[in-house]
């Protein structure tokens, strides 16, 4: 009877006049087909549509008068289908040029080059984050060839990150497409990011699209966090290492209605307590720290192109460090130890909004942010309180022009906001900055194997007045084989002086500024080639790039020719950075992933009238990263070896010797076992057990006049080892 | 960076050796199963759960064919266990012989030629 009943059904659409047709759509990119969500599927001629679901598939009810389907989504190009019967179908989509909203799909490799972007990207997914499981954005580089991850001092525990050789603000820093900790998080921001909370992280170099902004001199690298109408019902993972850190991390999904409204909660905690001092001058190595973040957003999708997501993020963290008898709550005076304080507040909300027209030619997209951040802080005996306010708000127009997608042109305008209120030696500095701006990107693809792409913007600064920002890229695939980039782009920077400098107070000379803000303007250039071959059955990826960054203005930070002062000037002569780098990717045996890499960095400015190379920036760097996992991903192992090479230490003395450190290695190891519902790590960073010698210069009179923390270009930490656990629970399709 | 040369070169040696994969491993079982998949997203489910069977050491999951093919450790899991884990994520698990697995195989990758292998391989 049963039975019987299922013919029926069976039967009964092909009975009716409107029947269903079901599919499943992909997207084709550079590894492969993958299940492509948020398609639009629609009738020719009509606005009857759906989208594809989050595994690909869709359903769409059939007249008999229908027959041509078509697909479309952003960033790939459109499909028409010829629809004669009523058999499942698979349709593939070709990725179009890359438009910053592209969704992200997690790939199973860890980290890869793209082909398609006319920007050369790497990407760092899901996959990749899981290598280096500690801790922040921060740490997400260390199994990457091109980011370099330094600290940035000897007693804040602030880092820094260096691409192209070049500091990490001169690079565009964004979450969800939307600039983010720059200003007073330049210093500690890296670590607002909880790692478990990212979901994959893409590195372009070079000059970036204008869309994004005038800034983005050396590239630009952007943070995609989890999403709420991910598949993720709730994960938590907490962690722990030997230097007596306590991390906990967890998230949940929450679907009000269905898939179309979602919400994310998300929270991190973590605790460093534990005085460590190994190298026994006095100071602790790591600061005692304490943060706690909580983040709710949401995500509204309508499923026919419409999506609306909004959140908001607040944080609190206290840092302490300085001489390990210093406590909290001690007041900063001669008679109580040396220490430092940075107490930060942060609240952070965003808003953005997309919608594609059915026609699936045209799409408008709003982005905003705004954040408040405070900042009470010590250094020794010298207080820095600030605070900054900011804004930032684009709206984007993109159009095909044609309907073969040969000519598309992205336009629009947008508004940063930024307000600053800086207290230090006696000095309340008050400034605004307010730049509305406007942008035209036009992108040719006359062939799958060739995409050029100009962009130009002018913005109109209360402060520096109407500037325009220049870029161009080029992308063209030489055969099968070979793929070609260049790139050049002017880009602008607002040095925001004392904010994004204020780590050098742990040093005993006083800091000097003429401006307390100033622009810095740059212009890029850079050539790439990538080629993939198949050795051995395997894929085999070269890439081999250069990239030169020529500053017409800069502020230079002078700490070598001044016994009394650090000196911020603006630059008065020459200031560039070369940067050359190859890498190889393949798999030598099967589930062996290998990773070789090696840069070149020769970075110089002019530091009071002398071209000097850059101070404690290593010459040139070298990577190995292999990652196995056993048969089904039930094991996973990581290894990773960092070559750092010499370089320059700044120092005043009379003598005009320069100083050097030496060419250092660093290694870290981890191994993962998965389970069903759960994984744990086991992990060990820098294993060599290398650390600086005296990374703080009269540490036994922090007082006094030789007191200097700043001068720090290796590790401080010795070998460290961390133990984790992750939990994950997936909504049942 | 002579060092990177050499442990390149090694790392190429080596993939030379053990280049060659082994098929079906000794005091290994083998069991097919004909299934009711009907997206690449219960694929990934099923793999997922799957893998994680008692015994488990090879598993290849198809929607398109809609077939699994699971090699496990003899003696640690049975035919009859592994059909209840499939169904438990409410999935039917019927069993058939290694010969209607190939013939299936066959025929799908015939039809959908463009599908089945291509991406299969990169999800493997």
């Amino acid at each position: 009877m049963k039975n019987y009943i299922l013919y029926l059904l069976l039967l009964f659409p092909i009975l009716s006049n409107s029947q269903t047709l079901k599919g499943e759509v992909f997207g084709n990119d550079d590894t492969g087909k993958q299940p492509l969500p948020g398609v639009n599927i629609f009738w020719q001629g009509t606005n009857d549509g759906v989208a594809s679901k989050g595994d690909g598939t869709f359903e769409i009810t059939k007249s008999s008068s229908q027959q041509i389907l078509v697909f479309s989504f952003v960033g790939y190009e459109q499909k028409v289908v010829h629809i004669n019967n009523l058999k499942p179908i698979e349709v593939t989509l070709e990725p179009n040029l890359q438009i910053e909203e592209v969704t992200v799909i997690k790939k199973n490799r860890g980290a890869y080059l793209s082909v398609i972007n006319p920007i050369q990207s790497e990407k760092i997914t899901g996959a990749e984050l899981h290598k280096a499981a500690c801790c922040n954005l921060a740490e997400s580089f260390e199994t990457n060839p091109s980011v370099d991850v330094s600290y940035s001092d000897a007693v804040t525990g602030a880092k820094q990150i260096r691409l192209l050789g070049l500091e990490g603000t001169y690079s565009l820093l964004q979450i969800e497409n939307m600039p983010n900790l720059r200003g007073l998080a330049t210093t500690f921001g890296l670590t607002y990011i909880p790692g478990p909370w990212l979901e994959s992280i893409q590195v372009s170099k070079g000059a970036a699209s204008v869309l994004n902004g005038y800034d983005a001199i050396a590239g630009q690298i952007n943070a995609e966090l989890k999403k709420p109408d991910s598949d993720e019902k709730l994960f938590l993972n907490t962690y722990a290492n030997s230097h007596g850190r306590f991390e906990f991390n967890g998230n949940t999904n929450i679907r009000i209605i269905d898939k179309k409204l979602t919400t994310g909660i998300f929270v991190h905690a973590s605790n460093l307590s534990k005085i460590t001092d190994d190298n026994g001058d006095g100071f602790l190595d790591t600061p005692l720290t304490k943060q706690f973040q909580l983040q709710n957003r949401w995500k509204y999708n309508n499923q026919k192109g419409h999506t609306v997501q909004a959140g908001i993020n607040i944080l609190f963290e206290d840092r302490l460090g300085g001489q390990t008898g210093f406590e909290r709550g001690m007041n900063p005076s001669l008679s109580n130890p040396y220490g430092i304080n940075i107490k930060t507040n942060r609240i952070d909300a965003f808003f953005k909004t997309g919608y594609v027209f059915p026609n699936a030619r045209t799409a408008i997209a709003l982005l905003s942010n705004i954040s408040y951040h405070e900042t009470n802080s010590f250094y020794g005996l010298t207080d820095f309180d600030a605070d900054e306010t900011r804004f930032y708000g684009s709206a984007v127009l993109t159009r095909d022009l044609d309907v073969a997608g040969i000519h598309s042109l992205n336009t629009g305008f947008s508004f940063v906001y930024d307000d600053f209120n800086e207290n230090l030696y006696w000095n309340n500095i008050l400034r605004t900055e307010k730049v509305p701006g406007i942008f035209a990107e036009y992108t040719l693809k006359p062939s799958e194997n060739l995409t050029l792409m100009t962009g130009i913007r002018a913005d109109f600064h209360n402060m520096f007045g109407t500037f325009i920002t220049p870029r161009m890229h080029f992308r063209y695939k030489m055969g099968e084989h070979v793929t070609l980039r260049t790139s050049a782009g002017k880009g602008y920077r607002t040095a925001n002086v004392l904010s994004e400098n204020i780590y050098l107070l742990a040093n005993s000379r006083p800091l000097l500024w003429q401006d307390d803000v100033m622009q810095e303007k740059a212009w890029n250039y850079g050539i790439t080639l990538v080629q993939h071959y198949t050795l051995l059955d395997r894929d085999l990826q070269l890439n081999a790039e250069y990239y030169r960054t020529d500053f017409q203005t800069q502020l230079i930070v002078d700490r070598e020719t001044s016994a009394d002062n650090i000196i911020f000037a603006p630059l008065d002569g020459k200031s560039y950075a070369n940067s050359l780098q190859f890498d190889i990717r393949w798999q030598p045996v099967k589930r062996l992933d290998m990773l070789l890499a090696y840069r070149i960095n020769d970075v110089k400015q002019t530091i009071g009238g002398k071209l000097l190379e850059k101070p404690l920036t290593s010459r040139y760097k070298g990577l190995i990263n292999f990652n196995y996992t056993t048969n089904l991903k039930k094991w996973m192992f990581d290894y990773t070896v960092q070559f750092n090479g010499g370089g320059r230490i700044p120092d005043y003395n009379v003598s005009n010797i320069s100083k050097e450190f030496s060419p250092y290695t660093i290694m870290n190891a981890q191994v993962t076992k998965y389970f069903r519902y759960w994984n744990v790590y086991l992990g060990a960073e820098n294993l060599t057990n290398f650390k600086q010698d005296n990374p703080i210069e009269g540490a036994d009179n922090p007082f006094g006049s030789q007191f200097d923390a700043i001068n720090v270009w290796g590790p401080i930490n010795g070998i460290k080892i961390y133990l984790g656990l992750r939990f994950k629970l997936d909504y049942k399709e | 960076m002579k060092n990177v040369i050499y442990v390149f070169m090694m790392v190429v040696f080596v993939g030379f050796s053990t280049n060659q994969a082994s098929a079906q491993k000794k005091g290994n079982e083998v069991v097919y199963f004909k299934s009711s998949m009907d997206c690449g997203n219960c694929e990934k489910t099923i793999t997922e759960y799957v893998k994680f069977e008692k015994g488990v050491k090879e598993l290849k999951v198809d929607h398109v064919s809609n077939t699994i093919r699971i090699e496990y450790k003899k003696g640690k899991n049975s035919e009859e266990g592994l059909a209840k884990a499939i169904e438990k994520k409410g999935y039917t698990a019927k069993k058939i012989t290694h010969d209607q697995y190939e013939k299936i195989i066959a025929e799908t990758s015939d039809n959908e030629h463009e599908h089945g292998n291509e991406v299969h391989k990169e999800r493997k």
